[in-house]
């Protein structure tokens, strides 16, 4: 009965959400307005190209929702759980079992960081299935604002980790070996410092770019159908299932350069 | 007026270009699948479920060139004020970029998926260790036409 429910209720909300969806935007000027707010459509003049005020928004919406549950679910936690103190704990040890088969005990430490990326960017790709909201990864300067963290993140780890000396060291890699004795590749230098820069370009724009693409797909063929019928599929497609997996791999690839960087 | 037959040209190659190598290595990746699923009828779910995540991680070129498509199709990119041949060969060949990038990637995480499929079938108990390994191999091969695709928006934005 409850399952019922909730499956009615679901395709409602997905049916109301294309109607609704259509009737916003109905004419093909809105396509592109993604790509012109990295500039000037309803931002600040400031030194770096400005502020993009929705994104910012947007942003915040999610963080007060992730907050709110979290201390929701946190306030009465009970030795036998209840629905949503269940939901949580098998979200963070999935988490928890991921970092430790990755970087052993010392996993732990970055376990907060990667789950919180998770369902950060898991909940700003399927924002944008509401109607009248914009995802914020939808904006290149948040997804290269998360990159440029996950960037940060995983240097000073390997620092903090290796050593000052044992990370420079690294860059010299792989060294000459001459009669025992290692000597530092000078040649190899350049290209590992331009292969770091290269990791974050294509980590904030891979999810920058499957985001916005899902989005305009969606728009463009809500458009060109809107007399006949419903993109539902394409909103569950695009919005729900590349949303979920490409989150999964964004935090999974910041897991990933830590354990490079933190072991190699 | 002349700038919009390139861009228009452009578009053209971008998306058909682009959707070669995806439709290669998605369809390379569900001939794996109906194979290991042929192996191990059983573990068709798990064999299934697998195919369809790396498919939608491996056509990630494609929604790339659809994109850079898209743009120059519906007039998004910057107006110069006085048009040269320069601006025209950046249109053309925004869409050689594009087009040209997604073909390795899009075959090469499919080879991914594939495997994956086949080592499912193989031993259907490693499904989430192959799963996170295939999702970190596809995403880091899918890294060059990232780079296709950042030239690409370079060319139509900034040039």
């Amino acid at each position: 009965m409850k399952k019922k429910i909730i499956l009615w209720s679901a395709v409602a909300f997905l049916v109301l959400e294309a109607v609704i969806g259509m009737h916003i935007q109905p004419d093909m000027s809105s396509v592109g307005e993604a790509p012109h707010k990295l500039h000037a459509l309803g931002s600040l003049p400031l030194p770096f190209g400005g502020i993009n005020v929705v994104t910012i928004i947007f942003s915040w919406i999610i963080m007060i929702v992730l907050i709110v549950i979290s201390f929701g679910v946190a306030r009465h936690l009970r030795r036998i759980p209840k629905r949503w103190q269940l939901v949580m704990e098998v979200f963070v040890s999935f988490f928890d079992k991921l970092c430790q088969d990755t970087l052993g005990e010392k996993g732990r430490k970055f376990l907060p960081y990667v789950a919180t990326l998770f369902i950060f960017i898991c909940l700003s790709n399927w924002i944008g299935l509401i109607p009248g909201c914009e995802e914020p990864t939808r904006d290149l300067n948040t997804t290269l604002g998360l990159g440029i963290i996950a960037f940060f993140v995983s240097h000073i780890a390997a620092i903090r980790y290796k050593g000052i000396v044992k990370y420079i060291a690294d860059y010299f890699e792989p060294m000459i070996e001459i009669k025992g004795v290692k000597i530092p590749n000078v040649v190899f230098a350049p290209l590992n410092l331009i292969g770091e820069l290269g990791k974050l370009v294509s980590h904030s724009f891979r999810l920058y770019g499957n985001i916005l693409g899902g989005a305009i797909i969606i728009q463009v063929l809500s458009n060109l159908i809107r007399y006949v019928g419903l993109p539902i599929v394409l909103n569950l497609f695009f919005g729900l299932f590349v949303g979920a997996v490409q989150a999964f791999v964004f935090a999974m690839l910041a897991l990933t350069y830590i354990a490079v960087l933190v072991e190699g | 007026m002349d700038l919009k037959i390139y861009a228009l040209l452009g578009a053209a190659f971008s998306m058909g270009l682009g959707a070669i190598g995806p439709a290669f290595g998605i369809g390379f990746a569900g001939c794996k699948a109906a194979q290991a699923i042929a192996r191990q009828p059983h573990a068709a779910g798990r064999i299934t479920k697998i195919m369809l995540i790396g498919q939608a991680v491996s056509e990630s070129p494609a929604i790339f060139a659809l994109l850079i498509s898209i743009f120059m199709v519906f007039n998004i990119y910057k107006m110069p004020e006085h048009v040269t041949v320069m601006h025209m060969a950046a249109f053309l060949s925004a869409g050689l970029c594009m087009g040209l990038g997604a073909l390795g990637p899009g075959v090469g995480s499919g080879f991914a998926n594939a495997s994956a499929c086949e080592g499912v079938g193989i031993q259907p108990e490693n499904e989430n260790l192959l799963l996170r390994t295939m999702l970190i191999g596809q995403a880091v091969s899918q890294s060059t036409s990232v780079y296709a695709l950042v030239i690409s928006m370079c060319l139509l934005f900034v040039v």
